[in-house]
Formats: structure tokens, sequence, C-alpha cells
């Protein structure tokens, strides 16, 4: 894994390129947060950034010819697979919540899910959508990648190599990029790069600690918003899609749960939070090296699992519990916690060109 | 948890934790070197706005360090390393900017400015070095680079500071006791012998180079006779010789100084061409240099008396041509001059004379007719006031005659004149007895009698200017006034009250 990064994150050799050769015709770099539960692009827009976003879920529906029309007409993505119609991206959610059925998605843990025979081929669809072909052979593509869990590095493997191989086939030169350091691109400019960046996603947390944005350390941990719908779902008795819904409408973490699925949520939320600061002071403390800076690291928080409100506090509270090797300055959340994976590979590619 | 932790060495910027201890806050110490490349990176990273050139300047820059730390970490000062330090890091900034990796418009106002006092420095320091390198090169461009020996050096030299010969001492006294001026077959006449390009040979020896000769004022100049009327006739000769001192660096008449020696020559020479001071240098080997051309006027002698025959002459800028020594005068308490400069200023004194037909009265120093026209003071300036072997140079000692600033004008000398002499020169003293006689003579005090006659001093003076000869601080543009005050640092010494406590 390591080995493969390099060409990426060990130090650069020399980079003379000149940044105005991004903005040519034909040159446009991309950066793409590759995440369970959604795939995000980020593209430079003149001087802004510009995001677009799927869900990376699906839902296979049996074939009719209804059905196939009354999903041309309102426009929803999706293709025929032999009797079943799949329906991938933003809408399966809604076709979900409409057939009181769970979705289906083609990746799971943060990697492309071994057990779903609709992987790959939902996945280059949702892709296909955010990221057309490049324009001139080469393009940068920087995608986001987890850092691998114990006993998943083969299929970490696997899982990056397929993407690298799906990439190139669209004309672009992929980079690989850790999710938590794409974080760090995109937070921690103004700390020179340097600080704990933490990516709560759908299927796994994901954290890098850098220094002048080499990164020193980084974990994960299997633990994401998928983690807690399937838990509170399983003690609630609710769809997994239907406590999404409920999660995402407005969880506040500050305050008192209002009825079981918050005080599910809360729980597991809790579990989550307590895991990862768990894990961060565990690996900081085995670390073998860590920045040289006699000054205390941010740390920055970003994903959708990130997103309720009260989420920060609840983790500065664990964080407060434990004493960490390093110190800390404090905790915030990224600007838009949505996007910033894959700002942050932008960020990447736009360096890489 | 079931998670593994991945860590990847970062270059620069990693320290070893201690396990055992567990956790703790406090950073490992770590070496001094690499936190201060670390540390000006930071520093002029933070200046940059543009996330991708931020990044690309800091990997660059870590890309760099092993080369940079290999160089910097020889500097034995921190403050200097770090300087250092910084410099590199906004040299490696300087490589983007020059790339377009990074647009000015990316960098903080901070930055820019450190950025910009970066390269005034390196330019600075470019500078410097190219201006050493171009002194060393013209050094060793220069001919007879390598001093010739004339004796092995376990031969004492002859010393180049001969006695001073006794002021009061007669002149035919002084006259033997420089034999070098008297032995051997003398020429009946002066004449020029060869003329090259650039130098003439006469027959007695002299040879003037003549490579650095301008033109000036032409010379033009009126006279007045002791009754103080201003003759009506233009004379375009030179009537008489002032010997001057250049009062520039002096060092040491030894070989190992022959650098030093040569480029202080080579620096005075220039200085006076450009101020067309004299018309004659000598330096210290005795070569001879014609700067101004001889039927010019050089700025040397400033406000300055000088009377012979019945004739007064007031500020010799005009009438008389000048000779400079190149040494110190430092008083007059030894002969401030080399042993060459001795038989070339006689060489030259013989041909000026002869050639312009100057009566040897008219051969004089500046010392002795430089005056304070405001104070109405004698020895404004006192180059050769004491010392001069006028007995070498064949000449009568002007030191006996009577002065004719004190004697006709009435000036007077304060404690400051007396604080470099001790005493007047006898021409002082003759002039002094000569006013007491006149005072007697007329039943007054010898200061009104001196008031008098200073008085009719600035008649005189306002009538050479209103008349024909513009006076010494008038002929603008040409260092007018005096020589010496053109020469400035030069004539500092010689000059009172401000030279000489």
């Amino acid at each position: 894994m390591d080995e493969r990064k390099d060409h990426l994150w060990k130090v650069a050799q020399e980079a003379e390129e000149r940044i105005e050769d991004l903005m040519k015709a034909g040159s446009n770099p991309v950066g793409l947060d590759v995440g369970t539960s959604k795939v995000v692009a980020a593209k430079r827009k003149g001087k802004e950034i510009d995001t677009g976003a799927q869900l990376n879920a699906f839902i296979p529906v049996p074939w009719s010819r209804f059905t196939e029309t009354i999903l041309g007409q309102n426009e929803i993505s999706y293709y025929r697979e032999n009797d079943e119609l799949i329906i991938y991206g933003t809408a399966t959610e809604k076709f979900a919540n409409m057939f009181n059925a769970n979705v289906r998605r083609p990746m799971a843990d943060g990697l492309i899910n071994p057990k779903e025979r609709f992987a790959m081929p939902v996945l280059e669809a949702i892709l296909q959508t955010l990221v057309p072909k490049a324009r001139a052979q080469g393009e940068i593509l920087a995608f986001s990648v987890p850092a691998a869990t114990e006993g998943h590095e083969a299929q970490l493997t696997y899982h990056e190599a397929t993407l690298r191989r799906y990439f190139e086939g669209l004309g672009y030169k992929p980079v690989a990029i850790n999710e938590g350091l794409a974080v760090i691109f995109s937070e921690l400019e103004d700390n020179n790069f340097t600080g704990i960046g933490i990516s709560c996603g759908g299927g796994m947390c994901n954290v890098t600690l850098a220094y002048l944005s080499i990164p020193s350390m980084m974990f994960s941990i299997p633990k994401g918003g998928d983690f807690i719908d399937a838990s509170v779902a399983s003690v609630t008795g609710e769809q997994e899609t239907r406590v999404k819904v409920i999660k995402e409408d407005g969880l506040d973490l500050s305050k008192p749960p209002k009825d079981k699925y918050e005080k599910a949520l809360r729980i597991y939320y809790e579990d989550l939070i307590e895991s990862l600061v768990q894990k961060l002071q565990q690996s900081i403390s085995q670390a073998d090296k860590l920045p040289r800076s006699d000054r205390p690291l941010p740390i920055v928080i970003a994903g959708g699992t990130a997103k309720p409100r009260g989420f920060k506090e609840m983790f500065e509270k664990a964080l407060s519990s434990r004493s960490l090797p390093v110190a800390v300055s404090g905790v915030r959340m990224a600007s838009d916690p949505l996007t910033a994976t894959a700002r942050g590979a932008l960020i990447a590619a736009l360096y890489e060109k | 948890m079931g998670a593994e932790t991945k860590r990847s060495e970062g270059s620069g910027g990693v320290r070893q934790t201690d396990h055992g201890a567990g956790v703790r806050r406090r950073p490992v110490a770590i070496p001094s070197d690499p936190a201060e490349f670390l540390h000006a990176l930071e520093s002029v990273s933070s200046g940059i706005r543009d996330p991708v050139a931020k990044l690309r300047f800091i990997r660059t820059s870590l890309s760099r360090y092993k080369a940079v730390h290999r160089v910097v970490r020889k500097v034995p000062v921190a403050p200097v390393r770090r300087v250092l330090y910084h410099w590199l890091s906004l040299e490696g900034l300087r490589h983007l900017l020059e790339t377009k990796a990074v647009g000015p418009s990316g960098l903080n106002v901070a930055t820019r400015v450190s950025f910009a006092f970066g390269r005034a420095a390196v330019m600075g320091l470019g500078l410097i070095f190219g201006i050493s390198v171009g002194v060393a090169a013209y050094r060793h461009m220069r001919p007879l680079a390598a001093p010739l020996m004339a004796a092995p050096r376990r031969v004492a030299a002859p010393a180049a500071v001969a006695p001073l010969p006794d002021p009061a001492s007669s002149v035919a006294e002084q006259g033997t006791a420089a034999p070098l001026t008297t032995a051997g077959v003398a020429p009946a006449a002066i004449w020029l012998v060869e003329k090259g390009p650039q130098w003439e040979l006469y027959s007695n020896g002299l040879r003037i180079d003549t490579a650095l000769t301008v033109k000036g004022t032409p010379r033009s100049f009126r006279v007045f006779d002791r009754e103080g009327n201003l003759e009506p006739r233009v004379y375009n000769a030179p009537v008489g010789l002032l010997f001057h001192t250049s009062e520039s660096d002096v060092w040491p008449l030894e070989a190992a100084y022959n650098e030093n020696l040569r480029g202080t020559s080579q620096g005075l020479l220039r200085y006076v061409q450009k101020n067309r001071l004299y018309h004659y240098v000598i330096d210290r080997f005795g070569r001879v240099f014609r700067i101004v051309a001889e039927d010019s006027k050089a700025n040397h002698a400033g406000n300055s008396v000088w009377a012979n025959a019945g004739r007064v002459y007031l500020n010799l800028n005009h009438a008389f041509l000048a000779v400079s020594f190149e040494t110190r005068w430092e008083g007059g308490k030894a002969l401030p001059i080399t042993q060459a400069q001795l038989a070339a200023g006689r060489n030259v004194s013989d041909y000026l004379r002869q050639r312009y037909e100057i009566a040897p009265e008219m051969c004089v120093t500046h010392g002795l007719t430089s005056v304070n026209p405001k104070k109405h003071l004698i020895g404004h300036h006192m180059d050769w006031a004491r010392g001069f072997p006028f007995a070498v140079f064949g000449l009568p000692d002007q030191y006996q005659h009577e002065a004719p600033s004190v004697a006709l004008f009435g000036f007077d000398y304060d404690d400051d004149f007396l604080k470099v002499l001790d005493q007047p020169w006898p021409g002082v003293r003759a002039a002094e007895a000569e006013l007491s006689r006149e005072a007697a003579r007329q039943r007054r005090a010898v200061e009104d009698v001196r008031f008098d006659r200073q008085t009719a001093y600035d008649r005189w003076i306002e009538k050479q200017q209103a008349g024909y000869e513009p006076g010494p601080n008038a002929a603008a543009g040409e260092g007018s006034g005096t020589g010496e005050a053109a020469v400035g640092r030069a004539a500092a010494s010689t000059s009172r009250p401000e030279g000489l406590q």
C-alpha cells in the first residue's frame, strides 16, 4: 500500500510545472472522494472549486416497459440488467423509501463490496455521472482511498487497482490519496498542512496525522454512518434507510434525545467517537515517529457522519477524557464536511499536475 | 476494533516517541539544525496564499533539505544559520515564482517584502563581490605589480625621512647638507630630450608623465604694486612656484606595502585630476605627473598673499604653478618626503624656473602664503609652513622672507597657529617688527596699524575682484577657491583651526 502511494506521497523531487498550465483548455484535474455512502467530485471552475455529489447506492427493481418509461421521463439514473432495472445515485433513496426497502451499496467499509455482484458496474455508472472522459490523455485525477484496516489489506489493493484501471480507461492519470490527508490538504492550509485530519464517512472513519503535508501516521476504524444506521435499525426494528433519513434530518447530538431513534443514534454516535478517540490515542502512543513540532496540532473533522450538530462537542468531550502524546490546539469542523475530502483530492491533483 | 495503524515516515519533521513512558506532551529534544530549517520553511510557507502553490513549495523545499542542510549546518553561528535557512527558503520561493508555479499575488505582503529584501541583499552582496573581484583583477593587471628590490632585505634601506634642516640655518648650510643635488655634472641648461605620447624627458633627468594631463581655465592675472594699484597688464605666464603636500594617505615605504603605495597614488592622481588641484604631483617613488596643464589655472592656493620686488600677488591660483608632494606634512618637524621625491622636486623646480624665468624669491610654500581673509589670520593652510628644504632646491630660505601678509596687511596669528608651529617662522617676526616700527613712527598702537592694513587688504581684494581677476572662491564649478578646500580631507590636517588642535 505504502509503496504504491510513494509516487504521490514521498517528498516531491522537483515540481517545475507551471500552474497556469492547469487552466489551459483540455487540462482539468479532478479530485474525487470515493466514499462508501457518497461519491463527491471537485474541479476547478475559474478561481472557484465546483463540486458535485452522487449517492453511492443503488436499488434494483423488476423491469417493465412502464417503469423504464417513468424513470426516463423523470431523468432518474438507471440501467437495465437482464430483467432488472438498476436505479442508482441520488434517486435511489427516494425509491428505497417508496418501496420501504434498504438501498444496496457498491461499497462497504470504504472498499468495493466483494459480496455485491453489481458493485463495480453500479460504481462505474455512478462515477460516470461525475467524471466524464478525460479531455486530454493523462489528465490528473486524484481519488481518495482509506487507510487499510486489519485483515483487509488485499481488499484495499483490489479496490485501489480497480478504480485506478477504470480511471485510466477514461484517459486519466489516476493518483490515490489517503482520505485523512485529503482533509488536511483542504482544511489545514493555514497550518502549513500540519495537523490531524479525520474523515468520518459512511463505511469508516479515516485519520491521518501529517506534518508539513507529509503523513506520519494514518489509520482507519471500520465504523461509520452505516454502522450507526445498522446498529440503530437492529435495536429499533426500523429500516436502515429510514434510520438514515432520521439521522440526516436535523439530528442534534447536543440536545437530549426526543425519541428512541435519537436515543439509539446518540448511543451509537458516542460509541463511534469513543472508538475513534481511543484508536487515535493508541495509534499516536504506539507510533514510532511523530511530527517534530513544538506547537499543538489542530484537529479537523470532515465527512457526512460528522455533520449532525453536537458531533464536535461530543468528540471534544471524548478527547478531553484522554491524554494524547501530542498537544492539540483545538478541534474544528471542516468548512464543508461533505466536500472536504474531494477538495483535498483536487489540491493533490493540481499539485501532481 | 481490529483496525491497523499505518505509519509512514515523512522526511524531516519526525521524532521518536517514548513508548515505555506512555503518554506525554512534551516534545522530545530535537537536533537544532532541522528545527531551524523547518522553522524557516514554515515561516516562508505561511506567506503563500494559494494552497497548491504552498504544497508545491513545501514539498520542493523538503526535497532540497539534505542539500541545503549539508551546507548550512557548517555555519557555526546559530543566528546566521537561521538567516541562511530563511534566505534559502525564499530562494526556493523565487524558483517557484520564476517557473510561474506561484504568482506574486499568491504571496502575502510580508512575504513579498521579505522576498524583495532578500533579493536586494543578494544583489548587494553580489555587487560587493563583483567590486572585490574587479579590484583584485585591477590590481593583478596593473604593470609592475611586483616591487623591485634594490638590495637584499638584510641590508638596511636608507632612512626615508631625513633629519630636518634647522629653519634658522642659512641657505648655504642647508645646501651643503644635501649633496645629492650638487654632486655630479649638471647640464648647462634644461631642455626637452625626448617626448612620447604620455611622457616627456628633460636633460636634467626629469621625466614627466603626461597621461593624466587636463586643461583648466586659462591662466590670466594682474598684479598690485605696493601702493595698492592694480597694474593694467594682464599676465598669462606663471610668475611663481608654490609647493604643497597632498595630505593623502601615507604608507611605509616598504615592499610589503607596495600595493597600498601604488593604490593610494592612483587614487590621489584621479582626485587631483578631477578637481584640477595641482599642476604637478610627485608620488612617493619620485614619479612626476603633470595633471593640470601649465597654461591653465589650478585650484591650489586659495586665499593667499605673496610679494616680491615691489609687486604684490593676491590669491595665487593663477600666478603660481603648483607642485605637490604626495605626503603628509605632519607639522614639518621631520622631512616628510622620500629621497626620490626630493630629487624629483628639485628637477621639477629647476625645469619650471628655467622655462618661465621664475625668480627664486617667487618659489615659496603654500603654508607661507595661505591666509584666512575673514579673520585676517595667517596660516589658514599650513603645509610646508615649516621644514621645506629650500636649500636643496637651490632656493633662498623663504622662512626668513618678511611675511607680506603680516607686513603689508597686518595679518595676525592665533593660538591654534601656535599649537602647530610653537612659534611663527622668522619672516613673521620680521614683519611684526616692521609693523611695530611703523606704529612707532605713526605714534599709534600696533593694533591700530594692523587694523588699517587689514582694511586695506579688504579693499585690495574688492578691487581685484571688481577689476579683473576673480577671487579664489568665484570660479564656480572648478573647485574654486582653494585647492586645499577642494582637496578637502587632504588639506584638513594642515588647515586651522579645524585640522590641527
